[in-house]
This record gives structure tokens, C-alpha cells and sequence, in this order.
């Protein structure tokens, strides 16, 4: 009765399940998937990669551990990850209280390559397309905005303690990284709007192709 | 123009998680009562959620896979837990009369939301206007065309499992539903299907369905087991927003 899976067709939800069913195939899967996202990520914030690979197997471990506790409805797995990942890299940073003046990424490290394992184009081409909306967003921003966003997000310092960071005042602060985030949003937002136009002429031409 | 009282302005670093303690919790505490900020406040963990895009992917060593793997085996095993189907007599399986009553009121909701689940979207949640849940089941590679949901209860008290597509197992085995929740595995109940691989059962947990996150289908010994043993045939989020 016992049939020869091959877990790389299913969706990443389908795998959370059979790591709750306590398939190590399906967190094998998994790790294929998203390992480099999360191994990335925590290198990005930590700046080490030995520390950041202890990060990617509390990660897998967590996900074995816990898979029960997903919920589908509140996020895609791949969200699920980087969200638990960037928190646990933070806090191991807060932890051992050695943090870099800047944020471990560079800027300059956000380069094209690298995307998901997937066997699905249609996902992958999705992601790759957000990721370069997200990259050219990031990179449209002036750089003290840029600069302050990066040690928020990827240092996980507060805004207080990025104005001691910058030497600049808090209110100074708080307007670069709450102006940055309206940037991205609208940004994102247009980019999004366009290719949905995009997409809809396209189709709206295929339709009169067909007719 | 917002209202003086809102907390726009804070929304994007709290999503960013860096805004001092204090303020988080003036934003947490607002966010509870304000669906203008919340929405906006979604929109901005959405962006903050984008950001780790940027990062790219790096190659772990190929050690770490093995690592990952190695520390698995035997860090979870199932936790044993009372099996509520097994140990109790033929008599106190029996259903009762008001039981058989609500089960096939139960049932005939459930055929009734199947060919509606089926006919609009295999994967949605169907919600009936009582508040009743069809939780739509997976089938595995063990037994592929099998189908199945769980419907639940408004108050999640009442539920039960229609399945499809489930042959009849020998005198030996029965099939088992497990409710799961984090490490632990209940039973929920144990049951077979006719000639026609169709069967349904009511659901028996301590407890309120609600508070279990999902649920499987194995092959067990007839009466049902303490914990699973044999090869999951259905599975599936139970997941009630």
C-alpha cells in the first residue's frame, strides 16, 4: 500500500501538513524550497554565517516541531518563514548584545540572482517578479530613507536607538523610516497597478485575437 | 482627515517592529478599536513582509541539510494519548437516539454542502449561514481519489466526518480520525465505510473542536489505536477563523 511520493509537486501548505503527519520527507521538501530564503535572511541580519546557519536549523526545527501551529489562513509559508526567521535572527543578535553599527546587509548584496526552488513556473516567475519589484522599490528610495529602513528592519534596532546609530535626532528618525514605508507602498502599489493593466490588456488582445 | 486620536503616523515603524515599547503598546492598544488603522496597519506589515525580498538567497552548506535531518529523528515522536473511541464497549459506541437523530441531520448538511463544496471551489471553506463549517479533507498518495470533510459545529461542540472514495478495510482495520493539536494526537473517532467506499461518522472530542488545528485519517487496528500507526489516507487544516 505504500507508494513512492514525489513531494516536490505538492504546495508548500500540502507539505506543512505531512510534517505534521511527521513526513521528513515533506520538511527535506521544504528546506529544498526555502532554506536559501532563510539561511539568506539570517545572514543578512547576523552578518555571520556559522551563527546564521545555527538560525536555519532552529528554523526547520521549529517548523518540525510546530507545523500544527501554521495557519493557512493568516499567511503563505514562505511568510511564515521569513517572519519567524527575521525575528529569531534578531533576537539572537539582542541576545549576544555584539551588533554591528550598521546592518550586516549591504546594499550592494541585492543582486538579481538567487530565487526559490520550485518545480512550479508560474510561482516562480511570481516571485521573482516581486522580489524585483521589491529590490527596485528599495533602491528608489533616497538613501538616508533607505539607510534608516535597513537598520529597522534588518539590525531590528529601535527607531531611538538608529538615531544614537545615525547621530541624528529622533524626530529626524521617525520621519525618514515613516516616510521610506509610504515611499515602498506607493511604489509597490503602482508597479502592481501596472502590471495588472499590463496583464489585463494582454488579455483583453488575446480575447480579440480568439474573437 | 484622520482623526488626532489615530496612530498613522506610528503604523509604519510599528510594523517594522522598531518603535519603543511604550508606543508599541499605545499602537496595539488603538489597533484593537480602529479598523482605519488597522487596515492601514496591514498594509505596512504587508510592505515590511516584502522587505525580506530584498535579501538575497544564499546557498547553506550542504552539512547543514544533514544536520537538520539527523536532529529530527526522535526529537518529535507522537505524544500517546487515550485513544476516546477505543476501550469503551459496543453499547456505549453506540450512538443514542437523539445522537443518530442529530448525526444524520449532520450527514444530510454534509452531502448537501459536498455537492456545493464541489461545485464551487475544492479548496474553500464552506460556511453555512448557522455558522456550521465544511472543512474540506486532502487525499494522500496512499489512496488518491479519496475525499472527505469535517463539518463543524457553530461552537465547535458538534462536528462530524463524511468521507468518500475510502474502500472497505479487512476485519482487522479500521479507519481512525486524529485531531491535532501542536505535538498531541487525539482520537476522534473510529469507523469504517460500506461497499460503496462511502462512510460518516459523528466526532468525539474532549473539548471544542475549535481549539484543534488539524486533523488526518489513518489505517489502524480494528477499535483504533492510542496514537497513529498506519498510513494516513486524508488530511487536512482544521482551520476555523
Amino acid at each position: 500500500m505504500k507508494l513512492s511520493v514525489d513531494y516536490a509537486r505538492y504546495e508548500d501548505e500540502r507539505l506543512i501538513l505531512l510534517v505534521v503527519q511527521l513526513r521528513p520527507e515533506a520538511l527535506d521538501q521544504l528546506y529544498e524550497r526555502y532554506g536559501r530564503l532563510v539561511f539568506g535572511l539570517a545572514l543578512a541580519i547576523v552578518g555571520d554565517r556559522s551563527t546564521a546557519e545555527e538560525i536555519t536549523l532552529d528554523i526547520f526545527m521549529r517548523v518540525w516541531q510546530k507545523a500544527a501551529s501554521y495557519r493557512a489562513d493568516k499567511a503563505k509559508v514562505s511568510t511564515w518563514l521569513t517572519h519567524i526567521a527575521r525575528h529569531h535572527a534578531i533576537d539572537v543578535l539582542r541576545r549576544q548584545a555584539v551588533r554591528p553599527d550598521q546592518s550586516a546587509l549591504s546594499l550592494d548584496e541585492i543582486t538579481p540572482d538567487g530565487a526559490i526552488q520550485t518545480q512550479d513556473p508560474e510561482k516562480l516567475a511570481e516571485h521573482l517578479l516581486l522580489r524585483e519589484r521589491v529590490r527596485s522599490a528599495i533602491s528608489r528610495l533616497p538613501a538616508e530613507q533607505m539607510q534608516a529602513l535597513m537598520l529597522a528592519y534588518f539590525g531590528g534596532y529601535t527607531q531611538s536607538e538608529i538615531a544614537d546609530i545615525l547621530q541624528q535626532p529622533l524626530g529626524t528618525v521617525k520621519t525618514r523610516i515613516r516616510l521610506a514605508m509610504q515611499k515602498l507602498r506607493e511604489l509597490l502599489s503602482e508597479e502592481q497597478e501596472s502590471e495588472d493593466k499590463s496583464t489585463r490588456s494582454v488579455h483583453t488582445y488575446s480575447i480579440s485575437e480568439e474573437n | 482627515m484622520p482623526d488626532e486620536s489615530h496612530v498613522l503616523d506610528l503604523l509604519p515603524a510599528f510594523a517594522l517592529g522598531s518603535l519603543e515599547a511604550d508606543e508599541a503598546l499605545q499602537v496595539e492598544d488603538h489597533l484593537l478599536s480602529c479598523w482605519i488603522c488597522r487596515r492601514e496597519s496591514g498594509d505596512f506589515r504587508t510592505i515590511a513582509v516584502q522587505l525580506s525580498l530584498a535579501v538575497p538567497p544564499v546557498d547553506p552548506p550542504p552539512e547543514l541539510k544533514e544536520r537538520l535531518m539527523r536532529s529530527i529523528q526522535g526529537s518529535r515522536a507522537p505524544q500517546p494519548v487515550p485513544a476516546q473511541a477505543s476501550g469503551r464497549s459496543w453499547l456505549e459506541r453506540l450512538l443514542p437516539v437523539w445522537g443518530l437523530a442529530s448525526l444524520a441531520l449532520i450527514l444530510l448538511l454534509g452531502v448537501f454542502s459536498l455537492a456545493l463544496w464541489q461545485r464551487v471551489n475544492l479548496l474553500e471553506i464552506a460556511t453555512s449561514s448557522g455558522g456550521m463549517r465544511a472543512v474540506p479533507l486532502n487525499a494522500t498518495d496512499e489512496i488518491p481519489n479519496a475525499t472527505g470533510f469535517v463539518l463543524v459545529g457553530a461552537d465547535g461542540r458538534n462536528g462530524a466526518l463524511v468521507v468518500d472514495g475510502l474502500p472497505p478495510l479487512d476485519e482487522a482495520h479500521q479507519y481512525q480520525l486524529w485531531l491535532v493539536r501542536d505535538d498531541t494526537r487525539t482520537s476522534g473517532a473510529v469507523f469504517s465505510t460500506d461497499e460503496q467506499n462511502y462512510g460518516g461518522t459523528r466526532i468525539r472530542a474532549s473539548g471544542s473542536l475549535l481549539e484543534y488545528s488539524a486533523v488526518s485519517v489513518t489505517v489502524e487496528p480494528t477499535g483504533g489505536s492510542p496514537q497513529p500507526t498506519g498510513v494516513v489516507v486524508l488530511d487536512g487544516f482544521l482551520i476555523i477563523p
